[in-house]
């Protein structure tokens, strides 16, 4: 079977148009680099598909003190813009030049782990995802969107238009490891943001990639430094949580014993970057 | 393709073994379906459709209820046919009465057929769990919703 019919809408109401109009098969592809190759394998066969690509969508702004990406802004355009650090490096170690000139940051937040690079520093910045449909804009936080492996609250008639990240103080560290230093597949992604007061961690998000069914917040390691001057006793404690309480699985790069122990030594290792006096992390 | 899982629900075993079996109940619950119709006392056809990163699909569904022991177990057969590819195969539930509500262990194997037998099974498990998980929380959901209108 082969693809009938390819829209490419030029507006986000000619896209929802499309959506509503052809029902829930329609597949909808931003860069299309999950997509193409299960329909080049022949695993996906969608009879209308609907690219993102010429949809306004892709725009990077920073207005009100928060930045604003457009769903279909590519991973090498987050490379370029400099408002938020932790977002170009985590853009900057996601997979290749090509993929990265053609993959988007809406479409990195469907990646099925342990892809999802980008969505992980995201979730640490605790990012809001503005949804539309024909019924109206939604805003809701990143980390309430994924429901399981592959499966989102994405209503049938809705697209991802943007993802807004806030603004505001704070540290941050993104560690990716894989099994080769480029172009390479997460073992596990972490990804740190913390704020600090008087030399006492206030706030601290600790997001995980390739670590469970979806990127996902490390809740009881984060509790376990808050309040804490970020001592050994403290990311001893927070490492511990994390192994323990990851969703670890196996598959070709890594099995689940390795995965989780990984988890722990790069959780204690982004911590400890961060627990060091800035001019000590060779930054 | 091998699953096995466990679920608590708050609702007691007979009303939860009754939801299962409830072809409207399960319309409602299942992640995707757009229709379930029982077309035997204990068959049930439908259609499921996935919308999923890269792949959408709809699929027709045949499911029969075999060694029923209500309320306590009962196993389905069933089929799952789309253009993607089937999965034919058969689960087995088991439900306890439990401290507040009621505990269920499931387990079930499959043979997956056409173009979706190329997906990395650990992948197609881990699909098929996340998918089993949010039905059976939806359907937990309900139940929980139902007795305190």
């Amino acid at each position: 079977m082969t693809v009938a019919n390819y829209f490419l809408p030029g507006s986000l109401p000619e896209a929802l148009g499309l959506l509503e109009s052809n029902g829930p098969e329609l597949l909808v592809m931003a860069g299309g680099t999950i997509a193409m190759p299960l329909i080049n394998d022949g695993i996906s066969l969608p009879r209308q598909v609907m690219g993102l690509r010429r949809a306004d969508l892709d725009r990077i702004e920073w207005a009100d003190g928060e930045l604003r990406i457009g769903a279909t802004a590519t991973l090498t355009s987050l490379v370029a813009q400099d408002s938020v650090p932790m977002l170009r490096e985590a853009a900057r170690r996601s997979a290749s030049w090509s993929i990265r000139n053609m993959g988007t940051v809406g479409g990195n937040l469907f990646a099925p782990p342990p892809g999802g690079d980008v969505a992980t520093a995201l979730l640490a910045l605790d990012a809001r995802i503005t949804l539309a449909s024909p019924r109206g804009t939604r805003e809701l936080p990143l980390s309430e969107f994924w429901t399981g492996f592959m499966t989102t609250s994405l209503a049938a008639d809705e697209l991802v238009t943007s993802i807004v990240v806030p603004g505001g103080p704070g540290e941050t560290t993104f560690i990716k490891f894989g099994r080769k230093n480029a172009n390479t597949p997460a073992i596990v992604t972490v990804a740190v943001h913390l704020v600090r007061h008087a030399g006492h961690v206030a706030r601290a998000r600790i997001a995980l990639g390739a670590a469970g069914p979806h990127p996902m917040r490390a809740a009881r390691a984060e509790a376990a430094i808050v309040g804490t001057e970020l001592d050994e006793a403290a990311i001893a404690g927070a490492t511990e949580a994390a192994a323990t309480d990851c969703e670890s699985f196996e598959d070709a790069v890594a099995s689940e014993w390795y995965r989780r122990r990984m988890v722990g030594l790069f959780v204690k290792r982004a911590l400890s970057d961060l627990a060091r006096p800035a001019t000590g992390r060779g930054e | 393709m091998n699953l096995r899982g466990s679920h608590r629900f708050g609702a007691p075993r007979d009303r939860v073994f009754a939801a299962i079996c409830d072809p409207r109940v399960l319309m409602a619950v299942i992640p995707g379906c757009e229709g379930v119709e029982q077309v035997r006392p204990d068959e049930y056809e439908g259609r499921i459709v996935l919308r999923l990163p890269g792949a959408v699909g709809s699929y027709r569904t045949h499911v029969r209820l075999v060694d029923v022991h209500s309320p306590e177990s009962s196993g389905l057969e069933g089929r799952l046919e789309g253009s993607m590819g089937s999965v034919v195969g058969r689960a087995d539930f088991v439900l306890r009465e439990a401290a507040g509500g009621t505990a269920m262990e499931y387990s079930g194997s499959g043979t997956i057929q056409g173009p979706l037998a190329r997906l990395d099974s650990r992948f197609a498990e881990r699909l098929a769990e996340s998918l089993i998980g949010q039905g059976l929380g939806a359907l937990d959901h309900r139940l929980a919703t139902e007795v305190t209108e």
